[in-house]
């Protein structure tokens, strides 16, 4: 398989280490398939990660993230398509590839017999982080996931939060500029998912993350851009915000005004670019409305008018945003069809 | 060389902190201590038969080496068949049950040496069963004279045959994600190997011939009377390579299959 030549302009940033010089998006995944047996896991999944950025991988159990993911790790080979890593191919170069990545495994798998800090010098060894190197890797990695006063502990007896710090720690040892983490919040408390998260933004800027999640807040405030993967297809690809912009075929509008509902329903409708008004109800003495209008069209004044011309008083006009749970819902449902970017020559070559 | 070592100490301080190497280490030095003592009376009996009967005894060709040591040696593959399993059971097994083999996987790290680091732990484990039992040639050297050569013949025997017997369970182990079935599975291997020898008892010449050289027990045999044979050499070698190539492929499907 021929490896395509590193494109010439696009982003200016020097990637990861052994492969200076050279620019280039740090990970390309290009019509990637794996199949178990006859049952497809994922099928023709392409994207691409820049440096420094924080891609959020989502989709519902079983939609091909945890596949996609150990294909690129290097864990286990793609039925058909590649991977690039640093401008290496995963399946030609896997020790190489694997000396760039911090992975962690959906499971968090740990030696429970071990401490710590043993663990972590010995996970540090195999990554291939020797002498006093390794002592100051280590006591790098316990600072910053926040693990000194259990340092000397065994990891069987750690809490699930601390444990998810170890299997974090673990991935950053030996400084890798990739860092793949398996749903790394899953199955912890609300408090310790903020110190996750909070941990994870904070390893923004210098490397290049790629975390999947099915918690969709988890994506607006730690991810730059998504991919949401669904019955092992991409579904759609982008930032967040354009993504919900191209998502959603009309603004919402919620009104809510004192005074009568008929009246206010009949003036609202009447406004230009309004396309439909339902009632939400009523609530001490006010009525709820929802306004759906052309999308782009700026409605708002004239709605905010409406009301006084029905004899209403408003309290309260303001633009819905489509949340990430509509988006999800609406892609997955296949209520609408966001096109993957996909540069579909160069997944061909 | 490194990645052998680090996963090779790692192994062999799990085995510590687990109980598994106590009961193991237990179990042996008690089974052949009984087997010891048992063969060491038999023979100060029979000497001192012997010793009123100068007649007799000139007709018989025994030594202390071949009477006492002898028996001793020959036991080692019976209890082997017992505690190897045990010793290789967790090697992969555990690392499949807890997920870790997915991270040794993608770490860069080539599966041979994840492999030999493996195998190596509980052959080094082996190794520290065999040096306990030392302590028996030395007693007997404290009362009679000892043929050393033969005791060193009989000791590469048993490493070599420890060692395809651990294979075996090395093997088994990659197998499976449950620890009782790598054992058992191993134990199975191993125990359908030993009885080779007596289906060889009913069969025709050719085939009791080929059943005897795949009957791993027999393979001591030489070695425990001082006598090197190529043949058994070659043959033990051979179970460690098929069965760690064997391990090795099993590996890479389970990377395949996940």
């Amino acid at each position: 398989m021929a490896v395509p030549a590193p494109q010439a302009g696009g982003h200016g940033n020097v990637i990861g280490r052994n492969a200076e010089g050279r620019h280039g998006p740090l990970i390309r995944v290009e019509g990637l398939t794996k199949h178990y047996g006859n049952v497809p896991a994922i099928q023709d999944i392409s994207f691409r990660v820049e440096k420094g950025e924080i891609l959020g991988f989502l989709g519902p159990n079983g939609a091909g993230k945890s596949t996609t993911m150990r294909i690129l790790t290097g864990f286990m080979p793609p039925t058909s398509g590649s991977a690039w890593v640093a401008e290496m191919d995963v399946a030609e170069h896997p020790l190489e590839v694997k000396r760039h990545i911090g992975y962690m495994p959906e499971s968090n798998p740990l030696y429970l017999d071990m401490t710590v800090t043993a663990y972590l010098h010995h996970m540090a060894a195999l990554k291939g982080v020797s002498g006093r190197a390794r002592g100051e890797a280590v006591a790098r990695v316990v600072d910053s996931c926040g693990l000194g006063n259990v340092a000397s502990r065994i990891i069987g007896h750690l809490s699930k939060g601390y444990r998810q710090r170890v299997g974090l720690a673990q991935s950053l040892v030996n400084d890798p500029p990739v860092l793949i983490l398996d749903e790394p919040t899953s199955g912890l408390d609300p408090a310790q998912i903020i110190e996750i998260r909070n941990l994870i933004r904070s390893l923004k800027g210098s490397r290049t993350i790629v975390l999947s999640t099915h918690i969709l807040p988890e994506v607006s405030m730690v991810c730059d851009r998504v991919v949401v993967i669904h019955q092992g297809r991409v579904a759609a690809e982008g930032p967040i915000d354009a993504l919900a912009t191209g998502v959603q075929k009309e603004d919402i509008l919620r009104v809510s005004a004192i005074g009568s509902a008929e009246a206010l329903r009949a003036k609202l409708a009447a406004v230009p670019g309004v396309r439909q008004v339902s009632s939400l109800g009523a609530s001490n003495g006010e009525v709820h409305f929802e306004v759906r209008a052309e999308q782009g069209r700026e409605v708002r004044p004239d709605l905010a008018q409406a009301v006084p011309a029905a004899s209403g008083r408003l309290t309260e006009l303001r633009r819905e945003r489509l949340t990430l749970e509509d988006l999800f819902v609406r892609i997955v449902s296949g209520e609408h069809k966001v096109e993957p970017k996909v540069d579909k020559e160069s997944a061909r070559a | 060389m490194r990645n052998v070592w680090l996963i090779c100490r790692r192994e062999l301080a799990s085995f510590f902190f687990s109980p598994i190497a106590y009961v193991v280490l237990g179990a042996w030095t008690f089974l052949m201590g009984i087997f010891f003592s048992g063969s060491f009376f038999n023979y100060v009996l029979i000497s001192m038969q012997l010793a009123r009967n100068p007649q007799a005894a000139a007709q018989m060709n025994i030594t202390p080496t071949s009477a006492v040591l002898e028996p001793v040696f020959a036991s080692v593959s019976v209890v082997l068949l017992f505690l190897t399993p045990i010793l290789t059971m967790r090697l992969f097994s555990e690392e499949k049950k807890l997920g870790t083999i997915e991270l040794l996987l993608t770490y860069p790290l080539r599966d041979g040496h994840l492999l030999a680091g493996k195998f190596l732990s509980v052959l080094l484990l082996y190794a520290m069963m065999l040096a306990i039992t030392l302590v028996y040639p030395a007693i007997v050297s404290l009362h009679a004279t000892v043929e050393w050569p033969v005791v060193a013949a009989a000791y590469l025997g048993m490493l070599l045959l420890g060692s395809a017997f651990l294979s075996v369970g090395v093997m088994a182990s990659s197998w499976t994600s449950n620890q009782i079935i790598a054992a058992t599975a191993a134990f199975m291997i191993l125990l359908m190997s030993f009885i080779m020898d007596f289906l060889a008892a009913s069969a025709g010449p050719v085939l009791a011939a080929v059943l005897r050289h795949l009957s791993i027990g027999l393979h001591l045999r030489n070695a425990i009377r001082g006598i090197i044979d190529t043949r058994d050499v070659i043959f033990l070698l051979n179970v460690n390579i098929l069965c760690l190539f064997l391990a090795m492929r099993s590996l890479e499907y389970y990377r395949w299959r996940a």
